[in-house]
């Protein structure tokens, strides 16, 4: 039942959702993409639209307001928080990705491996990932980086690793629902090997729905390394990773709301676009 | 049904086993010395540390560590926290019934946003409405708590005097905690009914219903919003592991006692009895989450009931 | 005349009814969940806040003189020698559960907090090398070292080493922490971990040092709750859920400052300051020109004005400026100067030969490992210092790690810079850290002299002496550079106005709540 449920959670169900349409004709799902492509393009062009990069400070210029040449203001070191979110784009995308390549690498074969073969193996390995599961994830992360040590790169592991409990469950109830379909039965009939009928048959129709289910963690990756900052043991001081900058910024809120709000927005636009872009590529 | 309930409780006692041995090799690959990190500042010889580790037994082999964790765990012995010198089983008590509180009305709260949200961007779907819902939905999946939280006691606490900022106690005290946790969680409920009442509007049942001229308010509760909760339950019994994570953040915006807080500490402190105890009481919760959410799918969806 | 009587009356009424009145209950933002708050076996600061009066101590500090005055103990006698303390008990007190005080219960105190199986973690080592304690008669008792520790007065007038009751404390066990019991102003009525304690006047109180301004509470109850996240504290301070707040950000505490119902108290706490440690051992640092050149080329004014917004004072050398035995001649070192700064390092080899902005000698870049803790401002401070410095050319890899990390990482030698402050009012906190044997020897020091002075200044009972070796020290410390001084901690209590009378004693850190009153 909880597969079942978790299912739905990724997959619209079948028939449930309109055939996906072309994204020109979808303006929610072409403005997502256009938003992370600005982010990405931001991210990569930071160094020639803000040679100065992110870190440079100017105390002399703290906390003032958006205004022409600062648009969005500075922050407490005087540093100018548009340039921050620009170069910020590079770590907060790294970090997704890097979070999300963990979680998929792992729960893809992890639940695929369950899902598809069923039996003690499902079982067994089931266990694990509920044991995982049950561990809450926070203390898990901060156990992570602090074994890794500091640094953004353990943030992503460490958010990664619990990311990839639910996405083992998600690809287990999509690999079982996909199994007992007749084609299944049917190509084990003729002789195909469990691991030739997972890779050939199941990943295929299942790809949909995980890479739907994998944009909407990016929203939980991102979050929950914020989280990690908020407790003292996140990234180097001064990154301007967004979840970062809000963790920094929030102790200004009242004298600069603008140092907080800006990266707030950024992380809630990007974590929105993935959420409705996850939604376009689920859809049959 | 005999051999199901032993193969559940055969798998429970699994997971129990294999959280609390996850907590031992977490806490044994963290880097740093629990009796150093107590007595350093204080200004201890190295020979009062070493002293002090000897009476903590980390100078025994990892095999005979492990043994004991599991020993002391099999007797239903949590042992003594390191850093606060008391009854590990105690101190969870004393934490359990806030970190409940606060899961279930943020759980309340979540599940009938999300409920509410979902139902709207269904039945509207595709218009405004759809967009504003889902939008408002994953405002909430997409908004640390720890921001959330300030706004909101900016905002209700400070500025309008509403709701108290800080504390626990009365149900005053738990609205701001609860709403901004619970915001966080309605976001995937909200995704998950919307889906799912689309689903079953489509189903032949509802059509027909239609045709008997069933008032649609009467269709909408009894055969769309009971089947289609039925799965949100359980997604939110699955968010338990990433409420007791809000719940660190919360408690420590909102000023709250709490597991949460209980268990960073413990990390932070390498407090291993405190991290096991947390861990146990974690998986424990998870399992019972996860069996009260079967067993209400079923109440709430006849289908089920084979 | 009758009518100017009638006039004084009113007067007098009317005065009266504008000066504070006994009563009332206020709540105290603690700014930690204290990890345990038994003062014999936890080592927190926040345990103290509100123990510091439920409990008495046999002697107590006068915050203005620095001198010792008679708390528990009427009078005490040091032998010449300096390793039995003898002290005369006051009699006639009584713990709050009606058990009477007396050299038995102190006997059993100390025995408590010196026994292993207690597993204390701060209060058996302010204790230093202590050996025993003897009970003379019912009202004399004698503490005996095995050498002399200067420090001893110190120790014993803090709530650490503050007297329980005997009877409580074999009745709850280790659940004593609950239930503590002393023979202080207030009784302790409740804790509920994390969320709150309770605190409730003693009606009974008689017996309080003269340095307390009144003989019983004026305040009925005091509540403390914690307040872990600092964003939040002003905002429950201004919306009325707490009337006293401490460590308030120094963003806020300017605006609550302006306000006419706030008002900020700030506390400068002895100690050690912030500053970084330069680890020796490790090149580059392990060449003094270096560490003068990193020294000369950090704005400390500008990190206090920028971080702090002024409300703390530069730190000149390892000791704040509160502290006994400050010297205030290490203001004369490393005024800020990058000219300088980069003179010394070109003089040391470090140069910029590939362009890149960053020096380097022999194909090294000068970079160096920045490790700092979440907490205290470090991060804040670290981002300023880290850029000042890049513009000398040095580049700073700094990264956050937790505490029992930090430990490990200076035990393994592995940081070029960690920083630390700690607060203590007795100077021989710089013991643990320029002493080549101490437990926070960050700048991986060994210099036999300073280990002579260190040593020597903590058996001396002789205050000027003292005073004197511990000037020399902090001159050496900064003469060798071994540390970059950055501020002397300043706690900024939030207070609302209708709070008055509040006193913080020596450590700076402790309220004595007994004087506290309430404006009508």
């Amino acid at each position: 039942m909880l597969e079942r449920a978790l299912c739905a959670l990724a997959i619209p169900p079948l028939g449930a959702v309109s055939p996906r349409r072309p994204l020109g004709r979808q303006p929610l799902a072409m403005l997502s993409l256009l938003w992370l492509a600005a982010v990405a393009l931001g991210a990569v062009l930071a160094p020639y639209l803000a040679p100065t990069g992110p870190m440079a400070t100017d105390p002399s210029r703290a906390l003032l307001p958006p205004g022409p040449g600062i648009w969005l203001g500075t922050d407490f070191l005087g540093r100018d928080v548009l340039v921050r979110l620009l170069w910020g784009g590079r770590w907060t995308l790294w970090m997704g990705v890097e979070a999300l390549a963990l979680a998929v690498g792992l729960g893809l074969p992890l639940g695929l491996a369950a899902g598809g073969t069923g039996g003690l193996r499902d079982m067994v390995l089931m266990r694990l990932v509920d044991a995982w599961l049950a561990f809450p994830g926070l203390l898990l992360a901060m156990a992570v980086v602090a074994i890794l040590g500091p640094g953004l790169s353990s943030v992503a592991v460490a958010v990664g690793l619990a990311a990839a409990a639910p996405y083992a469950r998600v690809a287990r109830a999509t690999a079982r629902e996909i199994r007992a379909q007749p084609y299944i039965d049917a190509a084990r009939a003729v002789g195909a090997s469990p691991w030739r009928v997972i890779l050939r048959h199941i990943l295929p129709n299942a790809a949909p729905a995980l890479v739907a289910f994998a944009a909407t963690q990016l929203g939980w990756v991102l979050l929950n390394g914020a989280a990690l900052n908020f407790l003292g043991l996140g990234v180097p001081p001064g990154t301007p990773e967004w979840g970062a900058m809000l963790a920094e910024g929030r102790a200004y809120l009242r004298d600069a709301p603008w140092a907080a709000l800006a990266p707030g927005f950024a992380l809630t636009l990007t974590v929105l676009a993935a959420n409705v872009l996850g939604d376009w590529l689920g859809q049959e | 049904m005999l051999g199901h309930g032993f193969r559940r409780l055969l798998g429970a006692v699994l997971v129990l086993w294999l959280a609390a041995t996850l907590a031992f090799v977490a806490m044994q690959l963290t880097p740093g010395d629990p009796a150093q990190t107590l007595l350093a500042a204080s200004g201890a010889s190295p020979e009062e540390v070493a002293r002090r580790r000897a009476q903590l037994g980390l100078d025994d082999p990892l095999p005979v560590q492990y043994a004991r964790y599991l020993a002391d765990l099999a007797r239903g012995d949590l042992g003594v926290s390191w850093l606060h010198g008391r009854s590990v089983g105690r101190m969870i008590l004393e934490q359990l019934p806030a970190t409940a509180e606060l899961a279930l009305a943020a759980t309340a709260f979540g599940a009938l946003l999300g409920v509410a949200l979902g139902l709207l961007a269904a039945l509207y779907r595709d218009t405004w409405v759809d967009t504003l819902a889902t939008g408002l939905a994953v405002l909430g999946l997409s908004t640390p708590v720890f921001w959330s939280g300030l706004l909101a006691i900016l905002l209700f606490s400070l500025y309008l005097g509403w709701f108290p900022s800080a504390g626990g106690g009365d149900l005053r005290h738990l609205v701001l905690p609860a709403a901004t946790l619970g915001f966080a969680l309605s976001g995937s409920v909200a995704r998950l009914v919307r889906a799912q009442v689309i689903e079953v509007l489509r189903m032949p049942f509802v059509m027909a219903a239609l045709a008997r001229g069933l008032p649609l308010r009467r269709i909408l509760l009894l055969h769309v919003l009971r089947p289609a909760v039925g799965p949100a339950v359980t997604v939110v019994a699955l968010q338990l592991g990433f409420l007791l994570s809000g719940a660190v953040v919360t408690e420590s915006v909102f000023a709250r006692q709490g597991l949460g807080r209980l268990a960073v500490q413990a990390i932070l402190w390498r407090d291993l009895p405190v991290v096991r105890g947390v861990a146990l009481v974690g998986a424990l919760a998870y399992l019972l989450t996860g069996l009260l959410a079967d067993l209400l799918q079923v109440w709430l969806d006849p289908r089920l009931r084979e | 005349m009758r009518r100017l009587l009638i006039l004084l009356l009113v007067a007098a009424a009317l005065t009266t009814g504008c000066t504070p009145r006994p009563g009332g209950r206020i709540v105290y933002g603690l700014t930690l969940s204290p990890s345990g708050i038994d003062p014999h076996i936890n080592a927190s600061s926040e345990l103290g806040i509100p123990l510091t009066s439920v409990y008495d101590t046999l002697v107590y500090q006068d915050p203005k003189t620095g001198e010792f005055v008679p708390g528990l103990a009427q009078k005490w006698e040091v032998s010449e020698d300096g390793k039995v303390y003898t002290f005369y008990l006051r009699r006639g007190v009584k713990f709050h559960d009606g058990t009477p005080f007396n050299a038995e219960a102190v006997r059993f105190n100390l025995e408590r907090i010196t026994s292993p199986d207690l597993a204390s973690q701060k209060a058996r080592f302010m204790l230093g090398p202590y050996e025993r304690t003897e009970v003379v008669d019912e009202y004399t008792v004698r503490i005996v070292l095995k050498e002399p520790f200067a420090p001893l007065l110190d120790s014993l007038s803090q709530v650490y080493l503050a007297m329980a009751s005997p009877t409580a404390v074999q009745k709850w066990g280790s659940e004593y922490q609950l239930h503590q019991v002393g023979t202080g102003p207030f009784l302790f009525v409740e804790y509920i971990p994390g969320d709150h304690l309770l605190l409730r006047r003693n009606p009974d109180y008689a017996w309080g040092p003269p340095v307390y301004g009144h003989k019983t509470a004026q305040l009925e109850e005091v509540e403390f709750r914690f307040f872990t996240d600092p964003a939040t504290r002003s905002p429950a301070l201004e919306s009325g859920e707490a009337d006293v707040m401490g460590e308030i950000p120094p963003q806020d505490a300017a605006r609550l400052q302006g306000s006419k119902d706030f008002r900020i108290e700030a506390v400068a706490i002895p100690g050690v300051s912030l500053m970084l440690f330069m680890n020796t051992a490790r090149p580059p640092l392990d060449d003094l020109r270096v560490r003068q050149a990193l020294l000369f080329g950090t704005d400390r004014r500008a990190i206090i004005s920028a971080v702090f917004r002024d409300t703390s004072p530069v730190a000149c050398g390892p000791l704040a400026a509160v502290t006994f035995g400050y010297n205030p001649m290490v203001c004369e070192f490393y005024p800020y100067n990058p000219d300088q700064a980069a003179a010394l390092l070109e003089q040391a080899g470090w140069k910029d030969t590939d362009g890149d902005g960053v020096r380097d000698q022999g194909g090294q870049p000068l970079a160096l490992d920045f490790y700092l803790m979440g907490w205290g401002y470090m991060p804040e401070v670290g981002q300023l210092i880290a850029d000042q410095w890049s513009r000398l050319g040095v580049r700073v890899n700094s990264q956050v790690v937790s505490y029992p990390e930090a430990l490990e990482i200076a035990k393994e030698g592995r940081h070029h810079l960690m920083p630390f402050n700690l607060s203590g009012s007795d100077p021989d906190i710089l013991r643990r850290f320029f002493h080549s044997q101490g437990g926070f020897n960050w700048s991986k020091v060994n210099d036999p002299e300073m280990d002579g002075w260190l040593g020597e200044a903590a058996r001396l009972s002789d205050r000027n002496r003292r005073a004197d070796l511990y000037s020399q020290v902090q001159m050496r410390v900064m003469e060798s550079a071994l540390i970059i001084p950055i501020r002397d901690y300043v706690n900024l209590n939030g207070v609302n106005n209708r709070v008055q009378g509040l006193r913080f004693d020596a450590q700076g850190w402790f309220p004595w709540l007994i004087d506290v009153t309430l404006a009508q």
